[in-house]
């Protein structure tokens, strides 16, 4: 499950920097004699990639290159390579910092924010960067009568649903108006659903923007051989510099397993979301490089606190007793994962509660627990689904949870579900469906999750994600209260107050954190994982 | 019931049958007795103790990636995928039976209805289909099993209409139809029991394949619901563990493989022991020349030729062999033309083919005797040798041309072949020569027909041609089989004509087999009479159709009818002549003699000289007594 | 013959159209839908909502059926939700993607399986016919996704003799030798079953014809024994062994998503697969009906060469 959004600080905006532009070109030319020199026909060992161009793995075909009409981590990693945003996260936190926007100033209300632009930034197909094609981006996503709206979908322009104007001041400055105060705007502007197009390119390929696509970025776009690969090459005139790389390859390669082959047989440099199991193996081979990073991840069980056994604070709790955690980050998922201990993933370091303690593994307790609300050997049905972004290896952790559970005298039935399916179910609540349900989010604000799903008024009846029903009138204050404050040691305050009050009601089985993964070839330098689970190759270097 | 008993029996006798019988039988009954053996929990897990390697302690095979113990999952997987393997080809067969029965059975607008929907799941590619079902109705094995019959139940459809259409043409259903009886009735007491062999046998030829699919469906992860095993969920849950721990997944694997390869084997069995082509013992290839299995090979014949003796064709059949030739001796010299007669049975077709060894063998052998041929002892001929005496030397017209003719090449190409199969033509000069030889036996605008396919010819005309091919290679003997039973009578005579005509003029010996001693004096200098494998009577054709030494003989020329003389009573012989394996002590013809007497019955009496160039097998011959 | 292949072809049409109504029909019915799909986390009802309402998704199904059918009339199978693209354009390259590898593996099955028809046929119940046999059945009862592991397993990560996946080199392919290296374990894969079913039905239809009268006739007329084999009793036996082969093409068009997913093929079957996952209606209408069109035509095609191969059917 991807989830995003961050909000944090406020602050001063930037100016456009030129970016040559350099539409989409004879890249293939290029590529044709650095990689073509690579490979001699069908000789053994027929997969070594060309140095300088580095061959990344990803897990799937991207949907689309239009960062505001996709929604999956796997085409953010592309995207956060071709496009800038007006701020992005500083290299290893979720904290904001500028980008194509050299400061920015936030009113005291928090209702308006205005972006100075960096000056002489232009697009790779040569058209400026400048406020005019700010406005247009955001003109484009959030007004239905903009004349490129029709371009879209645009699955996540609620992130800017608070956002009630866009103008261009001048040249280089961009002023937002909001309705209301909405302190994760800026982490939201970070998101690649706040990275800038190319007005120029859109209004040439319309509709087929997503295949042709243009940005600001340190690598321009070549092509796209469907199912096959996706080229970028370095930006020669990128703002700051134009990376080491001569080109980037990304391969979609659905199946983890054939993933994990090409990275052994040589034919891809990168790969990410290494299956847990073959960790250990790349780690004791020379040949690799194993890189670990833990982001604001979490993995957890729904309880449905409407009806059944669930309705019950204390099964809550005994389910959460009654899990060992432990065995499952250290043994199910090879140390890929930490155990969580609430709603709050510890990435978000300035609102994490340290204080809170993990739940610990302890069947008696969970059993003590049980007796004493009188549910002992209670049927329960746990859906579990088949795969999903962020969902780890859920049909291993859900048969795991199973046996755990069973193992405290709950009767536990799976249903596993393919992953859209799951959410069809999962998603409109499970009343008259199921007592447990595995879910995982990825986010990029302490914000987001919790005020998306654990708030009353975020039942599934009213829009929102909380699909157990929790209700708890403190949390729901808290929650509104960090939304509109502006101040981060407040919102901090604010959000440890909740985690704890969450972690005591247990609406959920609060289960790992993930540290996201990714292989590299010895061959490659510089390669550094982002908490925001994009991948940014501007500094990465190959031999 | 002998025929399932038989069908058992069979069954036995097949080896690798056999084997998958005994390893199925294994798997089933460790399957079976899951609940009974000292196994652990397959559901509980043990995450500390995961992946262990095969053969650590407490686990033989070793645990899987949540530490439940391998070994203990394959025997109540193995349960699971078996159990939905045999529902699933179960429920497809009824569905598709029946809906095979009724289309088949209908016809018309029903059928076409029904196969236009089968065609429409066909059409589906099979896994979308499953994958389809299973998203409709949800995961979990019931759906899956649902999924894979939905899948299969086209496949029996088909199968079942096809036979159902044949058997609704049928007597014995038109009978029922007569008599009455309601569409249900008929189709379920009168066809179904007669598909049902075929249901059974398609049936054992698909479970095999649906386990293969339950698996494949468990591998995409919409069969078991997890914790429960099943093999093709183990091997989905182990193959994200290929390169570091290979046996939890190749251990499934190699039990779905093995699962499914002895229900195969045991398929293979029923199936040969249920289908009747199998049953019959048709489905044998024969080779390309007769077995010979012979103790000795007696004196060479001297003369330019053609000498048979003593010559023994046997056939096996059901374990038993029957002797179709119990010692035959004949000759034909350069140029002569010898009728061989005899009922049907009677060995005389067997005595032909046997001459070249182009008996069917199996089940055919020749075990005693010699064929010489111009010196040459046929039987110790190397297959090369034969084959260019064939068609060359000696060359061969049979009884049916539709049948013998290939339907698949024209007429010209085979007429071709057989010049080219001796003599290192061009295909122009082949063609050429072939158009010549059909021009030779009359076939109007033989230029035109050479490019045509025997289906397009009249009876006439394709013996016609088949003559031109035997003549090709201009023969030193042809024999000719039957050449004129399967055409009309006044064509009957043309060919004749014609093949008396050719052989006349080229100096060509004929060995001519027949059942009609009415073709046998326009064509034949000498006769010689077969009866349950032996030659009875042998004579020149006047003497022995004027005055027939051998009460058979007699008999054989009573049935002729005589032009001019309608009155003439046709007189046939009474009974049928005697099985091979039932042969009497005596004369093989005594029981249907008019003439027999006690000493008939003692022993078999051999051929002996009645006269000049006369013999016959008679105790007391009825002409020429010497 | 004209006027015949004419009327096959209309009756293909009554079985697109109700395999066209059949899939509308699934789509439907299977819980979850493309905005969902698309929106994954974010799929609260109002999104959901808007998103269906830009995807044209909100209208009956029945007025989205005729849409899309008017549509295809004109030779416009609509777009792909999921992959922003026309539907024509994914599900052809796909599907040629497809063909390569079905195509492949159905010459090498068909190759493969008349041969050892044949010779288990000829040289019956000798040792070659046993072992012959014996190996057939090890074809048709491996599990081909197993059998496809257990390669790459073997060729591409421990001998490195061939790449893992893919259908081209990412770079410096794209040739014919590049194409065979990566085609070679993926079209093997998906050949074993449909070889070792059609040595099954090539070695029983050689049986039967073996002891038809025109072929003791060909060695009367003392034909070379390869001969009466290879030519006269192998076009009689391929008469009926033709349309089997048709109907094997289906399994091996099925049989191609398991092979596809192993071998990361960029084929239709695959694509089918991750389409249904992702409620892409367009993309599985489009992509079920050419598999099925083509479904179709092959069967046509193996009618076809049936009747050049027998006279008696023109």
């Amino acid at each position: 499950m991807t989830c995003r959004r961050s909000a944090l600080g406020a602050a001063p905006v930037p100016a456009p920097t030129p970016v040559p532009a350099t539409a989409p070109a004879p890249a293939t030319a290029l590529l044709g004699a650095a990689l073509a020199a690579a490979l001699s026909v069908a000789a053994p060992a027929p997969a070594q990639t060309p140095p300088g161009v580095l061959v990344v793995a990803q897990i799937a075909e991207p949907q689309s290159l239009d960062p505001h009409a996709v929604t999956a981590v796997n085409d953010f990693r592309i995207l956060m390579n071709i496009y800038e945003g007006l701020v992005r996260y500083a290299p290893g936190t979720l904290e904001v910092e500028p980008a194509l926007a050299e400061s920015w100033d936030v009113s005291d209300d928090g209702l308006v924010y205005e972006f100075a632009l960096r000056e002489g930034v232009s697009f790779h197909d040569g058209a400026p960067l400048d406020a005019e094609a700010v406005v247009f981006n955001f003109e484009r996503m959030l007004d239905e009568d903009h004349p490129y709206h029709d371009t879209g979908p645009f699955p996540l322009s609620f992130f800017f649903s608070a956002v009630e104007s866009v103008e261009a001041v001048d040249p280089l400055t961009v002023r937002f108006t909001l309705e209301a105060p909405y302190a994760p705007f800026l982490s939201n502007l970070a998101y690649p659903t706040g990275l800038i197009v190319s007005p120029a390119a859109v209004g040439a390929h319309e509709e087929d923007f997503g295949r042709n696509p243009s940005g600001a970025g340190p690598f321009r776009f070549v092509e796209w051989v469907s199912n096959n690969r996706v080229v970028i090459e370095a930006n020669p005139d990128y703002r700051d510099g134009p990376p080491d790389l001569e080109a980037v390859v990304f391969r979609p390669i659905t199946d983890a397993n054939t993933r994990v082959a090409e990275m052994l047989s040589g034919g891809v440099d990168v790969m990410v979301e290494v299956p847990p199991d073959n960790l250990a193996m790349f780690e004791d081979d020379p040949r690799f490089d194993v890189h670990e990073q833990a982001g604001p991840h979490l993995w957890f069980l729904i309880l449905n606190t409407r009806e059944g056994p669930m309705a019950d604070r204390r099964v809550r709790q005994a389910v959460n007793y009654a899990i060992d955690k432990t065995a499952l980050v250290e043994n199910v998922l090879s140390g890929t994962a930490e155990v969580a201990a609430g709603p709050t993933p510890p990435a978000f370091g300035w609102a994490y509660n340290e204080a809170l303690e993990p739940y610990p593994f302890d069947p008696d307790k969970a059993r003590a627990l049980l007796a004493e609300a009188g549910h002992e050997g209670a049927e329960l049905t746990f859906y579990v689904t088949e795969g999903g972004s962020g969902m780890l290896d859920p049909v291993a952790m859900g048969a795991a949870i199973q046996a755990d559970l069973v193992r405290v005298g709950l009767d536990v039935t799976i249903e596993t579900y393919e992953w859209n399916t799951f959410l069809g179910r999962v998603n409109p609540g499970l009343e008259g469906k199921a007592d447990l349900a595995q879910m995982a989010w990825m986010t990029n604000d302490p914000d987001t999750l919790p005020y998306l799903a654990l708030r009353s008024e975020a039942t599934p009846e009213q829009g929102g994600f909380n699909s157990g029903y929790y209700a708890n009138p403190e949390v729901d204050r808290l929650l509104e209260d960090a939304r509109r404050s502006t101040d981060q040691d407040e919102r901090a305050r604010l959000y440890r107050e909740m985690q704890a009050i969450v972690q005591e009601d247990a609406p959920w089985a609060f289960i790992a954190n993930w540290k996201q993964n990714a292989v590299t070839s010895a061959k490659v330098a510089g390669f550094e994982l982002q908490p925001s689970f994009f991948l940014l190759l501007r500094d990465v270097t190959k031999n | 019931m002998s025929g399932l008993r038989a069908a058992m029996a069979q069954l036995a006798r097949n080896r690798l049958a056999a084997v998958g019988l005994a390893l199925c039988a294994a798997i089933a009954l460790v399957a079976l007795a899951a609940p009974l053996l000292p196994l652990p929990d397959p559901n509980a897990t043990a995450p500390a103790d995961r992946l262990l390697r095969p053969g650590a302690p407490g686990h033989p095979l070793g645990t899987d990636h949540l530490g439940r113990d391998i070994l203990s999952r394959l025997v109540w997987g193995a349960r699971v995928s078996i159990a939905v393997g045999l529902s699933a080809t179960a429920i497809a067969a009824a569905a598709g039976s029946l809906i095979g029965l009724v289309a088949g059975y209908a016809g018309g607008r029903v059928d076409g209805a029904l196969m236009r929907a089968i065609d429409v799941v066909m059409a589906f590619p099979y896994i979308l289909l499953a994958l389809g079902v299973v998203a409709v109705l949800g995961p979990g094995l019931m759906n899956a099993l649902f999924a894979i019959a939905v899948v299969n139940v086209p496949f029996f459809a088909r199968t079942i209409r096809g036979v159902t259409l044949g058997l609704s043409r049928r007597e014995f259903v038109e009978a029922a139809r007569l008599s009455g009886a309601s569409h249900a009735t008929i189709l379920f007491s009168e066809v179904a029991p007669n598909v049902a062999p075929v249901i059974v046998v398609t049936m054992s030829t698909t479970v095999g394949w649906m386990i293969l699919e339950t698996a494949g469906l468990s591998f995409l992860g919409l069969g078991a619901q997890p914790p429960q095993a099943d093999l093709g969920a183990m091997l989905g849950e182990g193959r994200g563990l290929l390169f570091t721990a290979p046996h939890v997944s190749v251990i499934p694997g190699v039990v779905i493989f093995a699962l499914v390869m002895s229900i195969n084997l045991l398929g293979d069995g029923v199936r040969d022991a249920l289908d009747p082509r199998l049953k019959a013992g048709a489905l044998a290839a024969p080779g390309a020349a007769t077995a010979v299995r012979r103790s000795g090979a007696g004196e060479p014949a001297k003369g330019e030729g053609l000498a048979v003796s003593g010559l023994v064709t046997e056939f096996a059949s059901g374990g038993r062999s029957l002797r179709a030739l119990d010692g035959v001796d004949f000759a034909v010299a350069p140029g002569e033309r010898l009728a061989l007669v005899g009922e049907s049975g009677s060995g005389k077709s067997v005595a032909a083919l046997s001459l070249t060894r182009l008996v069917p063998s199996p089940p055919g052998a020749i075990t005693a005797g010699r064929v010489d041929f111009a010196g040459e002892d046929l039987l110790a001929a190397a297959p090369e040798r034969l084959r260019r005496l064939r068609g060359d030397r000696v060359a061969y017209i049979f009884q049916d041309p539709l049948t013998t003719l290939h339907p698949l090449f024209t007429v010209g190409a085979q007429v071709a072949e057989a010049l080219r199969a001796h003599a290192p033509l061009g295909r122009k000069a082949a063609r050429e020569k072939a158009a010549e030889l059909l021009e030779m036996v009359r076939i109007p605008a033989a230029r035109r027909r050479l490019d045509a396919y025997p289906h397009e010819l009249s009876g006439g005309m394709r013996q016609r041609a088949c003559i031109a091919m035997a003549l090709a290679n201009d023969p030193a003997l042809l024999i000719a089989d039957e050449p004129t039973t399967a055409l009309d009578v006044t064509v009957q005579a043309q060919v004749l004509d014609l093949m008396r005509g050719l052989a006349e003029a080229r100096g060509t010996a004929v060995l001519f087999i027949t059942h009609d001693f009415g073709v046998v004096s326009a064509l034949c200098d000498r006769v010689a009479v077969m009866y349950a494998g032996r030659i009875v009577e042998s004579g020149p054709t006047a003497q022995v159709l004027a005055d027939p030494a051998h009460p058979y003989t007699a008999g054989l020329i009573a049935c002729v009818p005589v032009l001019g003389r309608p009155d003439r009573a046709l007189a046939a012989i009474e009974g049928l002549p005697p099985a091979p394996d039932a042969l009497p002590p005596g004369c093989p013809f005594a029981p249907r003699c008019p003439h027999v007497e006690a000493r008939c019955e003692a022993a078999r009496p051999p051929l002996a000289p009645v006269g000049e160039g006369r013999a016959a097998a008679c105790v007391k011959p009825l002409a020429g007594a010497a | 013959m004209g006027a015949y292949i004419l009327k096959r072809l209309a009756l293909t049409v009554p079985i697109l159209v109700g395999l066209s109504i059949v899939v509308f029909a699934m789509m439907a019915l299977i819980p979850g839908d493309p905005a969902t799909a698309i929106l994954g986390a974010y799929a609260t009802p109002e999104n959901v909502e808007r998103l269906n309402r830009q995807l044209g998704l909100d209208r009956p199904l029945v007025a989205q059926y005729f849409t899309w059918a008017g549509n295809l009339l004109q030779g416009d199978m609509g777009r792909s939700f999921a992959l922003n693209r026309p539907v024509a354009d994914e599900v052809f390259e796909r599907f040629g993607a497809t063909l390569v590898l079905a195509g492949a593996a159905l010459v090498l099955a068909s190759a493969l399986g008349l041969l050892a028809g044949i010779i288990s046929a000829v040289r019956q119940f000798g040792w070659t016919d046993r072992a012959l046999t014996l190996l057939v059945l090890v074809g048709v009862s491996t599990p081909s996704f197993w059998l496809g592991l257990l390669l790459i397993m073997l060729f591409a990560v421990e001998l490195r003799w061939l790449p893992a996946s893919g259908m081209f080199a990412i770079y410096g392919g794209g040739d014919l030798p590049d194409l065979l290296a990566h085609l070679a374990m993926p079209a093997v894969t998906l050949a074993v079953v449909a070889a070792g079913v059609i040595a099954r039905l090539t070695r029983t239809a050689m049986l039967e014809v073996l002891r038809q009268d025109c072929i003791s006739t060909a060695r009367a007329k003392g034909v070379a024994e390869r001969r009466v084999i290879y030519v006269h009793a192998f076009k009689a036996a391929l008469v009926s062994v033709i349309p089997l082969i048709g109907v094997q093409a289906g399994f091996v068009l099925g049989g191609a998503v398991y092979v596809e997913t192993v071998f990361q093929w960029p084929g239709v079957g695959r694509m089918l697969v991750d389409a249904i996952a992702r409620r892409d209606l367009l993309l599985v209408q489009g992509g079920v009906l050419v598999v099925a069109a083509f479904y179709v035509l092959f069967n046509l095609l193996a009618d076809v060469a049936q009747t050049l191969v027998d006279p008696r059917l023109r």
